[in-house]
């Protein structure tokens, strides 16, 4: 369970989260709307300790993540698969996946069973495991980067617009598999532009704008909502 | 023709020499985006402790290096540490500027424990094969053949086992380094003691060819600078091939040319590819 609270974050001591308060429950899938430099992307990089916060508190199973170093939170079993992917280009896919596993690497045998439960989520992955990363196609190298924060066998998923740039059947195919690892357990927390789509997957959800949490509710409530169905499903 | 295998073997092992202390240079850049203008001090302090165990304490040959690589390797980890380590989110001319006194320190510190004289490590390895009518010295084989294993041992370390590959995980994304829980700092360490342990094993390979004195990293450091501008900043096949071209060219031009023109021969070649191609010839990520 993550519980941020008040937190406040920027660059260059300028503000662009303000006092932000999410909840995100252990197994269940939550959406966090909002639009470009609402804040979202920020706000994730603040929760897996790229960016320092400059106010609040960010509660993780019963720890502080601002008083862990980045690779602490992995560690605790927060993955943060960032937006525009970061995957190691030149590597080959195993390897980008085998290195996502980092965190974990004393427990082999664990780490063969995440990944091949990988594979199993992404066959196209395990067809395309020597190929360098950079060279798959925009929707295989966002299933390896999904797959790359699952080899740290997180808790809790945090995904940075998975769905960018791509295609909508790719999109479909990817969400699809963002629900499959929900339903496996792991808990999620989704910043996607596809409002609709995330939010029937989705347990509960959040809308930022301008750095502030502008509403909240269950996913449905959201989708009922007039604001929400204006500002993101065109009604 | 005798006279051209001469050179060529006496090219090979310069090369191979090259390679090693133009790789750690290259694994630096790679990693932390920083010249590193002590590396040459760092192959010096390397030659000077070689020396140290082998005359001084008595240990064989091999063992002195292997000693004084682990001796280098800490040296490295706290020039990182105590230097670059406070200096990662300053401007580039501050590494600069700090790498320049890191460079000077380690001068005086030799100078301080061995003096300014050149000092002569015999060659522990003597004697020397015929081969297709060149005499060979054996110093000269055991180079070669080290620089070999010692290269591929690395790149095995590099590409292989996870700990090597966090090398080329913060070389290639930063951020996706981070996210997967590799910890900059610690491949910051982890490179920096490396480096500084190849640059030991090239400076014992050839310290007995050569004299040693607390200035002996200087004309080096120009030249792994040269190889690796050569080879393409951050490259590790950049660095070897970049390591054995300029070598083979430096013996060849002494040789054929004059003493002179193959000390110079370096620079021309620098000349030549920041005209040519300057991001080298294994051009990889260079741009930030």
């Amino acid at each position: 369970m993550l519980t941020v609270r008040g937190l406040s974050a920027g660059y260059d001591a300028v503000d662009v989260l303000h006092a932000v308060d999410i909840t995100a429950r252990a197994g269940e899938l939550t959406v966090v709307l909002g639009a470009n430099g609402s804040g979202k992307t920020t706000m994730f990089r603040t929760i897996s300790g790229i960016v320092r916060p400059s106010a609040g508190s960010i509660d993780f199973d019963g720890r502080q993540l601002p008083d862990l170093s980045a690779d602490s939170i992995v560690k605790a079993g927060l993955a943060h698969c960032p937006e525009g992917r970061h995957l190691f280009a030149k590597m080959p896919v195993e390897k980008n996946l085998m290195l996502g596993g980092y965190v974990r690497r004393r427990n082999r045998g664990r780490v063969r069973e995440l990944l091949e439960h990988v594979y199993e989520l992404f066959p196209i992955l395990h067809d395309k495991r020597h190929q360098p990363a950079g060279t798959l196609s925009g929707g295989q190298q966002q299933m390896a980067a999904i797959g790359r924060s699952l080899m740290s066998d997180p808790s809790l998923l945090i995904l940075d617009e998975p769905s960018m740039g791509l295609a909508p059947l790719v999109t479909a195919q990817v969400l699809d598999a963002v629900a499959q690892i929900n339903r496996d357990g792991i808990g999620v927390l989704l910043a996607e532009q596809n409002a609709q789509t995330a939010l029937r997957i989705g347990h509960h959800g959040f809308v930022l704008a301008e750095g502030r949490v502008v509403l909240s509710g269950t996913a449905s409530e959201l989708l009922d909502h007039p604001d929400v169905r204006e500002a993101y499903l065109g009604v | 023709m005798t006279l051209f295998i001469q050179q060529l073997f006496d090219g090979l092992a310069l090369g191979g020499v090259y390679c090693l202390a133009a790789i750690g240079l290259t694994l630096i850049f790679g990693v932390l985006r920083i010249p590193n203008l002590a590396h040459g001090t760092l192959y010096m302090l390397g030659a000077y402790v070689t020396y140290f165990f082998l005359v001084t304490v008595g240990v064989p040959y091999v063992a002195a290096i292997g000693l004084a690589a682990v001796v280098l390797a800490v040296i490295g980890v706290l020039l990182e540490r105590i230097v670059f380590h406070p200096l990662r989110n300053a401007p580039h001319t501050h590494h600069m500027i700090a790498a320049v006194g890191a460079m000077f320190f380690f001068q005086a510190v030799a100078q301080a424990i061995w003096g300014a004289d050149f000092r002569r490590m015999e060659s522990p390895i003597s004697g020397s094969v015929t081969i297709l009518g060149a005499q060979i010295s054996w110093q000269r084989i055991v180079i070669v053949v080290t620089a070999v294993i010692v290269l591929g041992l690395l790149t095995w370390f590099i590409k292989r086992s996870i700990h090597g590959q966090t090398i080329e995980a913060i070389e290639q994304d930063r951020t996706g380094s981070s996210l997967v829980g590799i910890s900059p700092s610690r491949v910051s360490m982890l490179t920096f003691g490396l480096a500084a342990a190849l640059a030991t094993v090239a400076a014992g390979l050839v310290a007995p060819i050569n004299l040693l004195a607390p200035t002996m990293g200087d004309a080096l450091s120009l030249k792994v600078f040269a190889i690796i501008i050569l080879g393409g900043l951050g490259s590790l096949p950049g660095a070897i091939v970049g390591g054995f071209t300029l070598a083979l060219a430096e013996v060849m031009t002494s040789t054929y040319v004059s003493a002179a023109a193959g000390e110079g021969i370096a620079f021309v070649v620098i000349v030549l590819v920041l005209a040519i191609r300057p991001t080298g010839l294994f051009a990889r990520a260079v741009q930030r």
